[in-house]
């Protein structure tokens, strides 16, 4: 009987508070990181193939937008990553884990995030 | 008038859950959820929920309003209502009874396995066991959990693997047996604690922080109960 019991276990009907969803951005993110490395791989080693291979990967990094825009939001995703697992830090130090302290946390590195994405913004393009 | 909207499931009559929109009139006062469902009751003598003492002290009516884990007899509508309506569900994760009536055996199994209770292999002195002011205030901000199961409920962890990790309130018990310089058995606690899965499943979410009505910090305790994990295999 117990196994034919439902569950209610709809996410969509939940709200996600903002440090919860920092949390499971952070997670995201490191994935996208994770895949996105194929690409950076990838040119990486194009980039190594000699003075040709080289300055196609620069051609492609300065002229093709696409190229570019995986470029950026890999950049934002490390910057994102990196400061959500600062934050992590500190709050295993002990600091930050009352509920109004870590919802600053949390607004400082979406805050932090849009920084550093107009920063890498500037960089790329 | 305030547009409910309920989980409804029976067992026998119904293969799947649903929702049931009730249309109530709430006469322009504030009530709270669990007055609410009371009114709701009158007109559908088949709904199912629990309460008992209807005043956020025995843990009963833990239930998701509008998105949230909360107990519904200290919820007021003016804290969750918007645009004139109200979802009630049954605390998510758990398996439901029926409507908003869930079982709660699997949080039940985790609290017992943190061994609530004072263990001392010390003779029992003639008097009580006396601590000094300083030693019980480190128990202020656990004692008062009335375990409703609203904070481990919400917790993703605890969604993904509720039969290993221990989840925010039996963690919260854990740490206030852990921090009672009554109890001597700290070694043993922490040995059972110490794998993958009890303690540190926990990512520092914070939804139990966030749920909890009696307004704890699971994950402050669990904080501790990690550092005393991590000093202990140094």
């Amino acid at each position: 009987m117990s196994d034919k019991r439902p569950v209610n276990l709809d996410l969509g009907t939940f709200t996600h508070p903002l440090i919860s969803m920092v949390s499971i951005c952070h997670r995201i993110s490191g994935v996208i990181l994770f895949v996105g490395l194929i690409f950076l791989f990838n040119l990486f080693d194009t980039s190594l193939e000699g003075a040709s291979g080289f300055t196609s990967s620069q051609t492609l990094l300065q002229e093709n937008f696409f190229a570019q825009f995986i470029t950026w939001g890999l950049l934002t995703a490390l910057g994102f990553h990196f400061s959500a697992g600062i934050k992590h830090l500190v709050m295993d130090l002990g600091h930050g884990e009352e509920l109004q302290a870590a919802n600053n946390a949390a607004k400082f590195v979406i805050g932090l995030t849009v920084i550093l994405a107009i920063l890498a913004g500037v960089w790329v393009w | 008038m305030l547009t409910v909207s309920i989980y409804r499931y029976h067992p026998e009559l119904d293969a799947k859950p649903y929702m049931q929109d009730f249309q109530i009139d709430t006469g322009g006062k504030d009530l709270m959820v669990l007055d609410v469902l009371n009114l709701l009751k009158i007109k559908d003598r088949g709904l199912a929920y629990r309460r008992s003492c209807r005043e956020g002290v025995c843990g009963s009516d833990g239930m998701n309003i509008n998105g949230t884990n909360g107990l519904a007899c200290i919820t007021p509508l003016s804290k969750v209502v918007k645009n004139n309506k109200l979802t009630l569900r049954p605390l998510p994760a758990l398996p439901v009874i029926r409507d908003l009536v869930i079982d709660m055996d699997q949080f039940y199994k985790q609290y017992k396995k943190v061994k609530p209770f004072l263990l001392n292999d010390t003779p029992a002195p003639g008097i009580e066991r006396l601590q000094s002011p300083e030693e019980r205030a480190k128990l202020d901000g656990l004692y008062e959990c009335i375990l409703c199961a609203c904070c481990s409920t919400a917790c993703p962890s605890f969604w993904w693997n509720p039969d290993r990790f221990i989840g925010p309130a039996g963690l919260l018990q854990a740490y206030r047996f852990l921090a009672d310089s009554r109890d001597t058995a700290t070694e043993e606690r922490l040995a059972d604690l110490d794998d993958p899965f009890s303690v540190f499943r926990c990512h520092g979410i914070m939804n139990c922080v966030t749920v909890c009505p009696k307004g704890l910090n699971p994950t402050k305790a669990i904080g501790h109960i990690r550092n005393m994990l991590l000093t202990r295999a140094t």
